[in-house]
């Protein structure tokens, strides 16, 4: 029976319209929301509000907190996109095609932080940057480095660092699973031509392994950029609060202050609405940036 | 016949389903609009005296516990038996109940205490009832009015409007652990200059930096020091002109001595180092396992690391050692009110509730509950074995003028000095944070906070 494309285009549409009506719902309108509510002094707390039309968005423009929180925010995505991308490639790799015995066990081991909440992970690791207690200043001044050792946290130039170091090591499983998907996926028989041919395991990586698993190195940025940009958020607020001074603030952690802990909730939606734009400008420039021709051998 | 019965059966649920629903839907709408169409039903409960109906109490649960409201709240059933109390409590309260708020349709007494409650801004939004008239005719069983009873008294806004009533009288200080002071031969401050000598003296003793607290909330370092610093060297006014941002307060001497004497600490090495990533809990845990001597919290703190008290601790507490020698160690009370909302439903039961809470017999619970005191005047609790002895100790202080200087601060009722508060509060504590890492001084300190003064009043 062919069908016409009308009939087509209804059954997809009757097809994708309960998805679209939740989707409307629960992203949507909360993200209007945010939008409306930016344009009100309100705290939050009480139907009292009143219309104050750009006024957040002008007071956004003179916060001085603002441009750090931006810079701290693409500080943890670049490190992060580099950080998670190159440890869960070498990983991925060397699970693959390493021919190592334990591989499932290291598997596991390595997907263990994405299964805890991000709470326990910042609480985990408090206690090992604690300046007393914690183990990073108790292994520096087992090996004589005393001077290295500083309350790591407290720090305002290592506060930051030292959030992302756990920031990376939670999130390597994920994309390291992902990337294994696509190296298994790889045809035997070009790494043999490859070899055949003379090409070393450095050439065979740059020239058959990273060109076909492009899609997913692709997608694991882009989500990792997005992630970041959304959800450095909770370990910030659990390692440091934003803390010390301003060392750490992000855009979230931020929100956060000003809305619920000033009663700011209006100027915080401002926020919430600064966050969604440089969130959807950063992921349209990397669509460009990451375009890349899909290979096929 | 087997499909038949099936239909029946679901005509029957779905029958019974709809006299639930219509059930509910009819108790829910009858009781409003019984008490609102039926006056003489209303009149004959008022003049019978009774009270009843629903009475919903919204409490924050933190430091303190629940013992004393759950205790409160089962006494005041056997005293109104008509009336069906519905708590709505725990610690995330606020936030679980802000929805109610927004569509005016809040509980009938609030608590406000903890993350997510500000009463000024409660005020300010006009979610709290004036009770002026009614607490101005309030006294306790000895006769003597309420409103003369308060340790802490009660705020009058806009001309003598009253919005609260307030219950809790907490304060920070400077806690130490007795025991280990008095092994050690250690003598508790009554001043700056012996706080100083004494942490230069646990320094050199144990190699610790005796002086801890939060920097993640570096607001218990303004309240439990600044403040009462601020307090002891200037009085009230300058206190709240100081945390107002008014300029001249920020460019007199007093407020850059204070910030002198927290840099002579700073300068010591006094400060624990790690001070400044630390949540309060971690402080506060750091200091119970005597990796710091003196911590500045309010009286919550022995209930709120109970669990983690090691044995042979004994929580000691003094006023905080701002003060110059010869004059009286500074109190700023921290108070927290309870109100009636509004738009409560039933404010009769309401007020019933807050005149049976406000009594000496609770106000004793409520010392041996939850290690702070209820701002009622005159209450002897130096005979009550179940009261901590610090406790005890500050109680009578408190009770006794002259041995110790109480500073009201006040918050400022018109919106805009309110905003101005809120942005000096969070300069002052980005600052705060700056001057005890050492990265900035006094000076420093109070340039930057006279800036942020001008900037916010536009001079």
């Amino acid at each position: 029976m062919v069908q016409s494309k009308k009939q087509r285009y209804l059954f997809l549409s009757f097809c994708l319209l309960p998805t679209f009506i939740v989707f409307c719902i629960f992203t949507v309108y909360p993200m209007l929301g945010g939008l409306y509510y930016s344009f009100f002094d309100w705290s939050g707390t009480s139907s009292v509000k009143e219309f104050i039309g750009f006024d957040n968005y002008k007071q956004l423009l003179r916060d001085s907190v603002i441009p750090k929180a931006i810079l701290n925010d693409y500080f943890f995505v670049f490190v992060k996109v580099l950080g998670i991308m190159i440890l869960s490639l070498f990983f991925a790799v060397a699970l693959t095609q390493l021919r190592i015995k334990e591989a499932p066990f290291y598997r596991i081991v390595f997907f263990f932080p994405n299964i805890m909440s991000v709470v326990v992970i910042g609480i985990l690791w408090q206690f090992i940057y604690d300046p007393n207690i914690g183990i990073v200043n108790s292994l520096l001044n087992a090996i004589g480095l005393e001077q290295w050792a500083k309350p790591w946290l407290g720090d305002m130039t290592w506060a930051l660092p030292s959030i992302a170091i756990p920031a990376i090591w939670a999130g390597i499983g994920l994309f390291m699973l992902l990337l294994m998907g696509g190296i298994t996926n790889i045809s035997k028989s070009l790494y043999e031509a490859a070899e055949i041919d003379g090409a070393s395991e450095w050439q065979q990586f740059w020239k058959i392994t990273v060109p076909l698993i492009w899609p997913q190195i692709k997608t694991s940025i882009i989500y990792i950029v997005i992630t970041s940009l959304n959800g450095s958020f909770v370990l910030v607020q659990v390692m440091t609060g934003g803390g010390p001074g301003n060392a750490t603030e992000v855009l979230g952690s931020y929100l956060y202050q000003r809305a619920f802990e000033d009663f700011k909730f209006g100027y915080g939606a401002a926020i919430g609405v600064l966050i969604l734009v440089i969130s959807l400008l950063t992921v349209i420039i990397l669509q460009f940036v990451l375009k890349k021709e899909k290979v096929e051998y | 016949m087997k499909g038949t019965v099936y239909k029946k059966s679901w005509l029957f649920l779905l029958a019974t389903l709809l006299l639930l629903v219509l059930a509910a839907c009819s108790d829910n709408t009858a009781t409003p609009d019984d008490t609102e169409t039926d006056p003489e039903s209303t009149s004959t409960d008022e003049e019978a005296g009774g009270i009843s109906g629903e009475l919903e109490i919204q409490y924050f649960v933190g430091g303190y516990g629940d013992t004393w409201w759950k205790t409160v709240i089962e006494d005041f059933k056997k005293a109104y038996p008509d009336v069906e109390v519905i708590e709505h409590s725990g610690p995330d309260i606020n936030t679980e109940m802000n929805t109610r708020w927004i569509s005016n349709d809040p509980p009938d007494v609030v608590y406000i205490d903890g993350n997510g409650s500000n009463e000024t801004q409660m005020i300010s939004d006009g979610q709290l009832m004036d009770i002026s008239e009614w607490a101005k005719g309030i006294t306790l069983e000895d006769g003597t009015p309420l409103l003369d009873s308060f340790i802490s008294p009660v705020e009058e806004l806009d001309g003598g409007k009253i919005y609260s009533l307030p219950l809790v009288f907490d304060t920070w200080g400077v806690w130490y652990d007795g025991n280990w002071f008095e092994e050690q031969g250690w003598e508790a401050p009554s001043d700056f200059d012996s706080w100083l000598a004494s942490m230069k003296q646990i320094k050199e003793d144990t190699g610790i930096a005796p002086f801890n607290t939060t920097g993640q909330y570096p607001q218990y370092f303004q309240r439990g020091v600044l403040y009462p610093a601020f307090g002891a060297a200037g009085g009230e006014e300058l206190l709240n002109n100081l945390s107002n941002g008014v300029v001249e307060a920020w460019e007199s001497d007093e407020a850059l001595e204070v910030m002198k004497k927290v840099e002579a600490i700073v300068d010591a090495g006094l400060v624990d180092t790690g001070f400044a990533a630390y949540s309060h809990t971690q402080s506060q845990m750091n200091f119970l396992l005597h990796k710091n001597a003196y911590i500045p919290v309010g009286f919550w703190l022995p209930n709120e690391m109970i669990n983690d008290t090691p044995e042979g601790f004994e929580y000691s507490f003094v006023p905080t050692p701002m003060n110059d020698a010869g004059e009286p160690m500074a109190l700023v009370p921290d108070i927290r009110p309870v109100a009636i909302a509004q738009e409560a439903d039933n404010p009769e039961a309401a007020k019933a509730f807050l005149e049976f809470i406000f009594t000496e017999k609770y106000a004793q619970k409520f010392a041996e509950s939850t290690g702070a005191i209820m701002n009622l005047k005159n209450v002897d609790l130096s005979s009550n074995n179940n009261v901590p002895a610090f406790l005890k100790g500050i109680n009578e202080m408190i009770n006794n003028p002259g041995a110790i200087q109480i500073y009201e601060r006040s918050t400022p009722t018109d919106t805009k000095e309110q905003e101005i508060n809120v942005e000096m509060t969070n300069e002052i504590k980005l600052q705060i944070v700056e001057i005890l890492m050492g990265r900035i001084d006094a000076e420093e300190f109070v340039e930057r906070i006279t800036n942020k003064a001008k900037e916010l009043r536009g001079v």
